[in-house]
């Protein structure tokens, strides 16, 4: 088999190993942002600024895995 | 012949047409495809926003004016007074114009045919950039220089912890211009890239309808109808970048000029 092919192949899959851990972050986070918003409506505006604070921290990770992905 | 393997081949072509190439070049300097359209959005934006400051009023009639100065004063409500808080007046202006461009970029990367100057990476990185210096001069000019090098780590911590944690702090402070651009371009790329091969599927799978029997005309229709649910979400990703964008870049400010 090609080795190229593997290498390639392997840093698809490396990317998407490292995308889940912040997946399941962002996910819960909204979790989090959504049951707040129900709880209290009126402090929709500041619970959402926190909750894309604590996306982009979580996103940062799978977007380091992008970058790697890209460059390696 | 396999419709499968033609899209596999045809997909080869569709990367390399995301790769910029020269179209005219001044002197040694090559302009890319990419920064025409840059400079397209930069005087539409213009036009955009110059056509609504001269025919301000205090009641609004027209339409398209109205719609300018809505999001205006979404960025200023909901980015600026949300995020930054005290003082928050006087970033709006770079806010807002972070904002239009990299809306309007967006967009225009949706007509088919035409290339978003945000989904190469140069020009995310030059926007990150240049949202990093302005955070960092503001933070410096509120806390003077040294000030701001200790309020990067959050105070209120036992002395010993206190360099570990300014470490990690300035690590993510480093990180942010990255991940500003990587985020940006990442998206932008990606949803041009799946819209492309849904399109190409749809083409290469007609052919084969054309071909075959009547039974092989389903699956261009199930392709076109994943492409337009795409291009649906495509549009609302090209809102959500620039609202991110724009959102962390306040974020970033509130954090460099607020108290710890």
């Amino acid at each position: 088999m090609d080795i190229t092919l593997v290498l390639s192949a392997l840093k698809v899959v490396g990317y998407g190993l490292g995308a889940i851990g912040p997946g399941i972050g962002i996910g819960i986070a909204c979790y989090g942002c959504c049951v707040a918003t129900a709880r209290q409506p009126e402090l929709q505006g500041r619970l959402f600024t926190n909750f894309i604070i604590g996306a982009a921290l979580a996103e940062a990770l799978a977007l380091i895995g992008l970058v790697v992905a890209f460059i390696m | 012949m396999n419709p499968l393997e033609t899209l596999a081949a045809e997909a080869t072509h569709l990367q390399h047409s995301f790769d910029p190439t020269t179209v005219f070049s001044i002197g040694d300097f090559g302009v890319s495809q990419y920064m025409v359209y840059m400079v397209i959005c930069l005087a539409l934006t213009l036009i955009v926003v110059l056509v609504a400051a001269k025919k301000l009023t205090l009641v609004p009639k027209n339409k398209f004016i109205n719609t300018v100065e809505y999001g205006y004063e979404f960025v200023k409500k909901d980015m600026g007074e949300g995020a930054i808080g005290h003082g928050y007046k006087k970033h709006i202006p770079f806010l807002a114009t972070l904002f239009f461009f990299i809306l309007i970029s967006n967009f225009v990367g949706l007509i088919p045919g035409s290339k978003t100057p945000t989904g190469t990476i140069s020009v995310t990185w030059a926007l990150a950039a240049i949202s990093f210096v302005y955070f960092n001069y503001w933070g410096i000019k509120a806390h003077g220089g040294w000030g701001y090098i200790k309020s990067i780590a959050p105070s209120g911590l036992p002395k010993v912890m206190v360099p570990v944690i300014w470490f990690f702090e300035f690590i993510s402070l480093v990180l942010r211009v990255l991940t500003l651009a990587v985020r940006l371009y990442g998206n932008m790329f990606a949803g041009h890239m799946v819209l492309g091969i849904f399109a190409l599927a749809t083409s290469v799978f007609i052919q084969a309808g054309i071909q075959g029997d009547f039974l092989m005309f389903l699956p261009p229709v199930g392709w076109m109808a994943l492409l337009i649910a795409m291009y649906a979400l495509e549009c609302l990703v090209a809102f959500l970048q620039a609202y991110v964008f724009t959102t962390l870049s306040a974020v970033y400010i509130g954090l460099a000029t607020g108290e710890h």
